[in-house]
C-alpha cells in the first residue's frame, strides 16, 4: 500500500534507483529518469531534434538513437526509460550508421537554401548535418513543395501571427512548436495537419498565432521554419555576441541573453537564458520583444530644458546648473521637505539607493516612494499587507504544491511564468488548484475551480473560507471561537450571499487548505492595487492563522514589477522598517526626522503648493496614477520639476528639466525580483546619445545641490549589499485581526465595474514603443463580456463610449473570449487611452457606463 | 448547425463515457462521417463546440486518417494500393488505365457520383498482388480485364 502512494515523484531511495552503463560507464539513477537524461548527467552528448527538456518526449525525429545491448534494434534515447542493468552505447558504429540514415531522411525534402536561410549558423540540422550526416544523398527525385496558392515559386513563406513566419517547406516535423504551445502554454492557435510527407506544421484556418509565448516557438524551432521579423534578415548569427541579462517587464527577473553587434552598438534580439528555479526557459512576448525600446529612434538623447515655455535641447552642465539652482532655491526658501521624489520600481538597486540617499540626505526629506501607480498606500511600512508582501516565496516551490490559490490576479498578464508554473503543476501533478478573481481569467483553464466573486468583497470571500472551515469542523475550534470574536460576519452562509460564491466553492478551498501539505497561496494585482488591500490583507492573515498555515504554506503578495521587491528592501518608502532606518542612519550618520510621504500623499501636497519641487525617475504618474485629474492638476501647480526617462511621455510633457535615462541594457545592474533574489543585468550596450543610468542622475543632482553629496558607485554598492542582507520578513501579529467587511455597491447610473489591466502583450508605459509588441497590440479597446455586449448591441470594433462619474473615453469594443460576467477591462498601457480619466483615487471599485456610439 | 440533432445527441453520448475529452475525437468524427460522407472545416468547429475539445485538435487527427476525407466521395470507394509488392507488379499502369477508364484523375470523383479512385499505402494484402479495395472488399491478382469486370458488375449494381 504504502508503495503505491509513493509512486508519483521519483525520489533517491535505494528501492527506486537503477544501475545502467553508459559508454563503459556505470551510473545510479532514480527510475523513470529516460536513457537521454541520464546519459546528459554523464556527460555524454546525444544528438536531438524534437526533445525538449520541459517536455514529454515523443520520439518524433529518431535523432537520438542509442543502442541498447539484448535488444534487436536501436533505440530512442529521449523515449526510453532506464531499467537495472541495461548496457547502453551512444557511439558505436551502428549508431553511427544509424543517425547518418536519419540525417539523409530528414534531408529528403528539406530544401538546401542555407546561405538565404536565417537559421544559417545557429540551425541544429545544419549542425548535426555536419557532425553526423553523409554528404551526399541518394535521393533523387524532385523534392516535396508545399506551394502557396498563387505563388510560382517554392519559397514558401507565410505570415502565421504578428511576429512569426513559416517555411512549411524547412520544417522537419519534430512538433516541438506544436507540442510547446499546447503542452507548456495551453494554446490551440497552431497544429500539425495530414500526414507523412505532406504534414504540415500550421495555424488553424483563420487564426493567428498570437498568443502571449509565441516567440519562444521560434526560439525552440530546430530549422528555420519559423523565424520572427525581429531577427530575420538583419544579422548573421555569428557576428553577434551575447550579454547575459533579467527580465525589466517582469517581477519574476526571467534570465535573458542580449543578442548584440558592437560595431553598431546595437541589440539584436532577446532569448532565453534557462534557469529552472525561475523560468524553466520560457520567455513572455513582452520579454523577448520589450528590448527594442532601446533601439528606439525615439529615445530621448539629450537633456530638455524649458524656456520661454518651451522645452530645449540642453548641455548636461546647463541642465544641472538649473537643477541645483532652482531645487537649491526651494530648499532653501522652503526646506527640503517642500521637495519630493518618485522612482520606478524597474530601476536597478543602485539607482533607488541612489535616489534615496539624494532625498534623505540632500534634502533632508522623507518624501520618496516607488508606487506610481498605486491609489491610497499604507502608511506604515508594518500595516498588514506590507506584512503579507514581505512573506517569503519560491517560484519553484510551485512546482510540487499539492494546493495552489491564486487571489485577485489576472496571472497571466501580470505573472505570465508563474502562469506557466501552474500550468506544469497542473499537467503533471495532482495539485488542487483554485483561482480567485473577480471576473473569470484564462486561469480557469489550468484550475480544478475557478471562484468569481462579486467585484470589492475580497475580505467576505476569505471570510467565507475561514468560517467554512470553522463550521465543518475542518480547523481548531478553539481558534475558530478566537476568529469569531474578530470578525462581524456571522456565518459562511453570509460571506457567501456577499461575495456572491456559493458556500459549497468556499468549502471546497477550506478543505483543500486544511488538508494541504504543500501550499502556494499568492495575491495580485486586483489586491495590490485595491484601496482597501490592508482589509484583505488581514483577512488572508487570519485566515494563515486559523488554518495553521505556518510551515506548510508559502503566502505572499506577489510584487509586480522588476524591482519592487528590491526597493522595498531598501526603503524606497516613505516609512521603510526600523531595521532599514537603523541601518540608514548607520551608514549615512544622519537620516531626516521629517514626516513621510507616500505617493498618495505627495500628490495630495503638490496639489495644495505643499511641495514645491518634484522628482521623477522613469516613472509615468499622470499615465498611470489611478486619478489623472488630480495627479495633473497638481503637477501643473509645481514650481519645479525634473524628469528623467526614456522617452518624452505625458509627464515629461510638463517638466522644468527632462533627463534622458539609459535603459537597463545600458549599465550593469541588480535587481531584486519577487523572491528576493538578487541578479545582475550585464551591460549589453553603450547608452544611446547622453543618456545616463539612474544612480549617476541622483548622484550629478545631489553634486549640484551641495558638491559634499557626490556619491561613487562602490560607496552605492556596498551600502545596497548591506541593506539586502537585512531581514525583511515581518512578522505576523500574534492574535486575529479585526476584519469588518466593506461596502463599495453600486452608484446609480454608474454599475458596470471596470478593471484596469496589463495588455497581454504589453507592461508598463513604454512598451507599446516596441515594434513587435505593436504587432500584437498598438491600441487601446475595451473588453466586454459577450453577453453584455449582445445586450448593448455592441459588435467587435465598435466604438463605445465608457463614463464614469469623473471622465468620458471613447475605445474599441473587443468582445471578451474569457470573461462572463459583467466586468469590463481596458488595457493600460497605450498612452492614447487616457484610461486613468475615468479612475477616482477614492474609489475601491471603479464603474462606469458604457453604450455604443452611433455613427 | 450542419450536424442533425440526433448526431449532435450520439456524439454527446459517445463521447461521455470517455475520462479524457479528446478520447472522444475519433468517435465524434466517425458519426459526423456517416451523417455526412466528409468532414470539413466547418464540421470540426461544430464537433470541437459539442465535445468541448480545441478545433487545432480536431483538426489534427481527422486530417490524418484518411478515413475522412474532406469531400464527399463517389458511392464506391476505388482504393489502389501502390506500394512495394503492388508497385513490382504493376500498380501504377493498373492506376492510369483506371483513370482512363473511369475519365478521372487520382483523388477525383465521376461525373454520376459513382466512383471515386485514390491510392493507397499498403492494405497487407501482398501475396495477392496487385490490389484494390472497393468499399469494404478487397479485390486481388488485378488484371485489366478484371478491372474491366468489377467496374462492370459495380455499375450494374448501383
Amino acid at each position: 500500500m504504502a508503495e503505491a502512494t509513493k509512486k508519483d515523484m521519483p525520489t533517491e531511495t535505494a528501492e527506486n534507483m537503477v544501475t545502467l552503463t553508459i559508454n563503459g560507464r556505470e551510473t545510479t539513477v532514480p527510475k523513470g529518469t529516460t536513457v537521454l537524461q541520464a546519459a546528459k548527467e554523464l556527460g555524454v552528448h546525444i544528438p536531438t531534434f524534437c526533445w525538449h527538456p520541459k517536455l514529454k518526449p515523443v520520439g518524433a525525429c529518431r535523432m537520438c538513437y542509442v543502442e541498447v545491448e539484448k535488444m534487436p534494434k536501436l533505440q530512442v534515447s529521449c523515449a526510453l526509460e532506464v531499467m537495472d542493468g541495461m548496457v547502453v552505447h551512444t557511439d558505436s558504429d551502428t549508431v553511427k550508421q544509424g543517425r547518418k540514415a536519419i540525417i539523409e531522411f530528414i534531408l529528403l525534402n528539406h530544401p538546401l537554401d542555407c546561405p538565404t536561410c536565417d537559421k544559417g549558423g545557429e540551425c541544429d540540422l545544419q549542425n548535426l548535418t555536419f557532425a553526423h550526416g553523409v554528404d551526399d544523398s541518394r535521393f533523387e527525385f524532385q523534392k516535396y513543395r508545399f506551394v502557396d496558392e498563387g505563388m510560382t515559386t517554392t519559397f514558401d513563406d507565410r505570415r502565421i501571427g504578428p511576429e512569426i513566419i513559416l517555411n512549411r517547406n524547412r520544417c522537419i516535423l519534430c512538433y516541438k512548436c506544436v507540442r510547446a504551445n499546447k503542452e507548456a502554454f495551453g494554446e490551440y492557435d497552431l497544429g500539425v495537419y495530414e500526414r507523412g510527407s505532406i504534414a504540415e506544421i500550421n495555424a488553424a484556418p483563420g487564426e493567428q498565432v498570437d498568443n502571449p509565448f509565441s516567440g519562444n516557438l521560434v526560439e525552440i524551432c530546430p530549422v528555420g521554419a519559423l523565424t520572427n521579423s525581429d531577427w530575420r534578415y538583419k544579422i548573421r548569427v555569428w557576428l553577434t555576441s551575447t550579454t547575459p541579462s533579467i527580465c525589466n517587464y517582469t517581477s519574476s527577473g526571467i534570465n535573458t541573453l542580449f543578442f548584440k553587434e558592437n560595431h553598431h552598438n546595437k541589440i539584436y534580439r532577446v532569448t532565453s537564458r534557462p534557469s529552472d528555479d525561475i523560468d524553466d526557459g520560457w520567455l513572455p512576448d513582452v520579454t523577448r520583444y520589450g528590448y527594442q525600446i532601446v533601439n528606439s529612434p525615439d529615445r530621448l538623447t539629450t537633456p530638455l530644458v524649458k524656456k520661454e515655455g518651451k522645452q530645449v535641447e540642453a548641455t548636461w552642465e546647463e541642465a544641472l546648473e538649473i537643477i541645483g539652482k532652482r531645487f537649491g532655491e526651494i530648499k532653501e526658501r522652503l526646506g527640503g521637505v517642500c521637495v519630493g521624489a518618485l522612482v520606478s520600481p524597474g530601476l536597478d538597486n543602485a539607482s533607488l539607493h541612489a535616489a534615496s540617499r539624494l532625498m534623505r540626505v540632500g534634502f533632508k526629506s522623507n518624501n520618496i516612494d516607488f508606487r506610481g501607480d498605486y491609489r491610497y498606500l499604507p502608511e506604515s511600512s508594518e500595516s498588514p499587507f506590507m506584512r503579507l508582501c514581505s512573506r517569503p516565496f519560491k517560484i519553484a516551490d510551485i512546482d510540487d504544491s499539492d494546493v495552489i490559490v491564486t487571489f485577485g490576479s489576472d496571472l497571466i498578464r501580470e505573472h505570465a511564468n508563474e502562469y506557466l508554473r501552474i500550468r506544469k503543476a497542473f499537467n503533471f501533478g495532482n495539485a488542487r488548484i483554485f483561482a480567485v478573481n473577480p471576473y473569470q481569467t484564462k486561469s480557469a483553464d489550468v484550475s480544478s475551480l475557478e471562484l468569481v466573486y462579486l467585484p470589492g468583497t475580497e475580505e467576505s470571500v476569505v471570510n467565507g473560507i475561514c468560517l467554512a472551515a470553522i463550521e465543518d469542523n475542518l480547523v481548531d475550534a478553539k481558534r475558530g471561537e478566537k476568529f469569531k470574536l474578530k470578525t462581524p460576519t456571522k456565518s459562511s452562509a453570509e460571506a457567501a450571499k456577499v461575495s456572491g460564491v456559493d458556500r459549497e466553492s468556499l468549502r471546497t478551498v477550506a478543505e483543500a487548505l486544511a488538508e494541504g501539505k504543500k501550499i502556494t497561496f499568492f495575491t495580485g494585482e486586483i489586491i495590490t492595487r485595491s484601496r482597501q488591500r490592508d482589509l484583505i490583507a488581514s483577512a488572508l492573515i487570519n485566515l494563515h492563522r486559523l488554518f495553521g498555515l505556518k510551515g506548510r504554506a508559502q503566502m505572499s503578495a506577489l510584487a509586480r514589477y522588476a524591482n519592487s521587491k528590491g526597493a522595498e528592501k531598501l526603503g524606497l518608502l516613505p516609512n521603510p522598517r526600523t531595521v532599514v532606518v537603523d541601518k540608514l542612519r548607520g551608514l549615512w550618520g544622519e537620516y531626516p526626522e521629517s514626516p513621510a510621504r507616500n505617493t498618495d500623499a505627495m500628490m495630495a501636497l503638490i496639489k495644495k503648493e505643499e511641495i514645491k519641487g518634484f522628482l521623477i525617475l522613469g516613472s509615468n504618474p499622470v499615465m498611470l496614477y489611478p486619478d489623472r485629474e488630480f495627479v495633473k492638476e497638481g503637477i501643473e501647480k509645481l514650481d519645479f520639476l525634473v524628469v528623467a526617462d526614456l522617452f518624452e511621455t505625458e509627464t515629461t510633457e510638463l517638466a522644468d528639466v527632462v533627463l534622458p535615462l539609459a535603459s537597463w541594457a545600458e549599465y550593469e545592474g541588480y535587481y531584486v525580483n519577487l523572491e528576493g533574489r538578487t541578479q545582475k543585468a550585464a551591460r549589453a550596450v553603450k547608452p544611446i546619445g547622453q543618456a545616463k543610468p539612474g544612480y549617476e542622475i541622483a548622484s550629478l543632482i545631489g553634486e549640484a545641490l551641495d558638491p559634499e553629496m557626490f556619491q561613487n558607485e562602490q560607496q552605492i554598492h556596498s551600502e545596497v549589499r548591506q541593506l539586502l542582507e537585512l531581514d525583511s520578513v515581518i512578522a505576523y501579529p500574534d492574535d486575529f485581526l479585526e476584519v469588518k467587511a466593506d461596502t463599495d455597491g453600486s452608484q446609480g447610473d454608474y454599475n458596470l465595474p471596470l478593471y484596469i489591466i496589463d495588455d497581454w502583450h504589453h507592461s508598463g508605459h513604454l512598451t507599446e514603443k516596441a515594434p513587435s509588441l505593436a504587432n500584437f497590440a498598438s491600441e487601446p479597446y475595451i473588453e466586454i463580456p459577450p453577453q453584455l455586449a449582445s445586450e448593448l448591441k455592441i459588435a467587435h470594433g465598435d466604438s463605445v463610449r465608457v463614463e464614469s462619474e469623473v471622465g468620458k473615453v471613447i475605445l474599441p469594443a473587443r468582445i471578451s473570449e474569457h470573461t462572463q460576467n459583467n466586468v469590463v477591462l481596458v488595457p493600460r498601457n497605450f498612452s492614447s487611452s487616457n484610461v486613468t480619466s475615468l479612475l477616482m483615487r477614492k474609489k475601491r471599485v471603479d464603474r462606469v457606463k458604457i453604450s455604443k456610439v452611433d455613427e | 448547425m450542419i450536424l442533425t440533432q440526433e448526431s449532435i445527441q450520439e456524439i454527446k453520448e459517445k463521447t461521455a463515457k470517455y475520462p479524457r475529452k479528446k478520447s472522444g475525437i475519433l468517435p465524434a468524427l466517425t458519426v459526423a462521417y456517416r451523417q455526412l460522407g466528409y468532414v470539413d472545416d466547418e464540421i470540426y468547429h461544430e464537433i470541437s463546440k459539442v465535445i468541448k475539445v480545441p478545433y487545432v485538435e480536431i483538426a489534427e487527427a481527422a486530417t490524418f486518417y484518411t478515413m475522412f476525407p474532406k469531400k464527399s466521395r463517389g458511392k464506391y470507394l476505388i482504393q489502389v494500393c501502390h506500394n512495394i509488392s503492388c508497385a513490382l507488379l504493376g500498380a501504377d499502369s493498373l492506376i492510369s488505365y483506371l483513370e482512363d477508364k473511369l475519365g478521372i484523375k487520382k483523388g477525383e470523383t465521376t461525373a454520376d457520383n459513382l466512383f471515386t479512385l485514390i491510392s493507397v499505402e499498403c492494405l497487407g494484402s501482398c501475396s495477392t498482388a496487385p490490389m484494390m479495395q472497393i468499399n469494404h472488399d478487397f479485390h486481388e491478382n488485378l488484371t485489366r480485364e478484371k478491372v474491366d469486370g468489377i467496374l462492370e458488375t459495380l455499375r450494374s449494381e448501383a
